[in-house]
This record gives C-alpha cells, sequence and structure tokens, in this order.
C-alpha cells in the first residue's frame, strides 16, 4: 500500500503518514517503510508515460523496475556527491554537488537543464529572502519593462507569477542581492533601502 | 518545515510552466539521499530539487530506450525485461545491471558503496 496519492504537484507536506489509499503496489511487501525506499510509482508513471506514444502501455512491473532504478540513481550520485563533500571537508551537500557529481558519473547531458533548473530557483530564493510580498507587486510593473529588454535569455519570465523582476538583482549574486553593487538603468538604492527595511518574511527553506 | 506555498510557483507550474512542476516529492528524495550512506548528514536545501529534475531526466531518459527495445519486439506494451535490456545495453546505467538482474527475486540489500562504480 502505498503512503500517498499521486497527485500532480506532491509536495514535502503532503507524504507525511499513511493515508488511507486503496493503491494496490506490490504485491508482497506493502509496508510504508518498503515504500519510502521509492519515489511514488504513480508519479514515475506519469514521467514514463511523457516520452512514449500515446498508444503505449506500461507494465506495471516496468514501472516498479524503474522506480526502483532511480532510487538507486539517487543513491548512486549522492554517494560521489557525499564522497566531494568529505574530501572538501563541507558538511552540507549543496546543489553544485549533485550537479558535480551527475557530471562525474557520466550524465552530462542533464547538466545543462539542471543548471538552468537550478539557477531559477536561486533566483526565487534570493527574490524571497528579500522582498516582501507587497513590494513584489509594486515593483513588478516598475521593472517588467526593463526585464525584458535586459533578458534575451531563454529563462521563464517569472515576473508573470507572485515574485517580482528583482531577479535582475539577485542574478548578480546567490542569495543576498543587497550587498552587491548595480549597475542597472533603474535606481537599485532605493530598492536595497526598501528591500533591507522589511526582511522579516524569510520563509525559505535554508538547509534540511 | 517548509511551507508549500513558498514554492507554489515552482511547484505548481506557476512560473508560465516552461520550467514544469515538481513532478517528484522532495521529502521523499531527501529520504532516498540520507539512505544512501552514513556520511550524508546534511543537505542543502535545493538538492532534492535539483534531483527532482534530475530523477525526471532519468526517468525519461530510461523510458525511452526500453521504449526502444518494446518497439524491437513489435511490442506495444512496456514490459520489465524491456527495462532491463535498457539497463544492459547502455554503459551509463552500469550500475544498475544487479539491480535489473534480480528479477523474480526478492529485492536484496543492493551495494550502496559507489567507489565500486568507477
Amino acid at each position: 500500500m502505498e503512503d500517498e496519492t499521486s497527485h500532480e504537484n506532491v509536495t514535502q507536506g503532503h507524504n507525511k503518514g499513511s493515508p488511507d489509499s486503496p493503491c494496490a503496489k506490490t504485491g508482497g511487501t506493502g509496508n510504508n517503510k518498503e515504500q519510502d525506499r521509492f519515489l511514488p510509482i504513480a508519479n514515475v508513471g506519469r514521467i514514463m508515460k511523457k516520452v512514449i506514444p500515446s498508444n503505449g502501455k506500461i507494465s506495471k512491473d516496468s514501472k516498479e523496475t524503474v522506480q526502483e532504478c532511480v532510487s538507486e540513481f539517487i543513491s548512486f550520485v549522492t554517494g560521489e556527491a557525499s564522497d566531494k563533500c568529505q574530501r572538501e571537508k563541507r558538511k552540507t551537500i549543496n546543489g553544485d554537488d549533485i550537479i558535480w557529481a551527475i557530471t562525474t558519473l557520466g550524465f552530462e547531458e542533464y547538466v545543462g537543464p539542471l543548471k538552468l533548473y537550478l539557477s531559477k530557483y536561486r533566483e526565487i530564493e534570493g527574490e524571497k529572502l528579500n522582498i516582501p510580498k507587497q513590494q513584489r507587486s509594486e515593483q513588478k510593473q516598475q521593472h517588467q519593462l526593463q526585464q525584458q529588454s535586459k533578458h534575451e535569455q531563454n529563462i521563464p519570465n517569472f515576473n508573470s507569477s507572485v515574485y517580482s523582476s528583482t531577479s535582475l538583482l539577485s542574478r548578480h549574486s546567490s542569495f543576498v542581492p543587497s550587498d552587491q553593487p548595480f549597475s542597472l538603468p533603474f535606481s537599485p538604492n532605493n530598492i536595497q533601502k526598501q528591500l533591507q527595511q522589511q526582511q522579516d518574511q524569510i520563509d525559505s527553506v535554508g538547509y534540511w | 518545515m517548509r511551507q508549500a506555498g513558498t514554492y507554489s510557483g515552482i511547484l505548481s507550474g506557476g512560473i508560465s510552466g516552461k520550467t514544469g512542476p515538481h513532478l517528484l516529492p522532495l521529502a521523499r528524495i531527501k529520504k532516498i539521499m540520507k539512505k544512501s550512506g552514513e556520511d550524508v548528514k546534511m543537505i542543502s536545501g535545493e538538492s532534492p530539487i535539483v534531483f527532482s529534475k534530475a530523477c525526471e531526466l532519468f526517468i525519461k531518459e530510461l523510458t525511452q530506450r526500453s521504449w526502444m527495445v518494446t518497439m524491437q519486439g513489435k511490442r506495444r506494451t512496456l514490459n520489465k525485461e524491456d527495462v532491463a535490456s535498457a539497463v544492459m545495453a547502455t554503459d551509463l546505467f552500469d550500475f544498475l545491471v544487479n539491480l535489473v538482474s534480480e528479477s523474480g527475486e526478492a529485492t536484496t540489500p543492493l551495494e550502496m558503496d559507489t567507489s565500486n562504480y568507477s
């Protein structure tokens, strides 16, 4: 029995405990501890479906096999990343370590999309640390014009969402844009002052 | 713990859907990471995020290769043997060879010692 029903965007908050989902997974071991070793089969199956023709079918045992393979992949890469951190006397595995390990183990093709993904994530993180929600919506309209002229990259425009376009600021640094000097057309000083005054909404993930 | 709303932009595909939502549960990924070794203690918040994407790419690649085997057999249902064949045929998936050759047996403890894989 799975401890998680299938949802499109299941987050960490949803797979605690074991809800009464009537999903039948492996016929043998059905306890939750066993399933904690794998990613949910529904999610795995959904991703698999994306790359086969629409009239193709996927057997349940192949989904289970891929499930196991993914867990092994995670362990494999994590092990390498962990070794690297140990060698460099760091305690925390970060995203760059993962990407490094993935490259080292032969999955170089993944690196491009992953770096893009990670940089977007860090952008949002940097914004969240410095910009309260009210400020975001106000600044959003101001900066949208500069944003579009400034960026020729095909990174999705976060301005269309809750987060404001001060990604311009955070782009120059990892997480703390307020420390960076800026050479942007608009006046960053005003923004920085506003940012620093209201840093009370820091709800980032931080370290797990 | 984290609030789901914090990442609703990413998770629900609110970022114009181009990055796509996180298809895989981050806490589960983190659990699996921690189980990979005694040395794994601290994991940054972004690691499961990176893995979420990496696993998606991995699943897609593995499935594509498996599907090619399915098609060679003129079938329309991807089964476990197709996955095993794809693993055997791909050097990149050498670390999975033991896993797929255990078909039909109970899941035995796998070697987590990655030093053997290099």
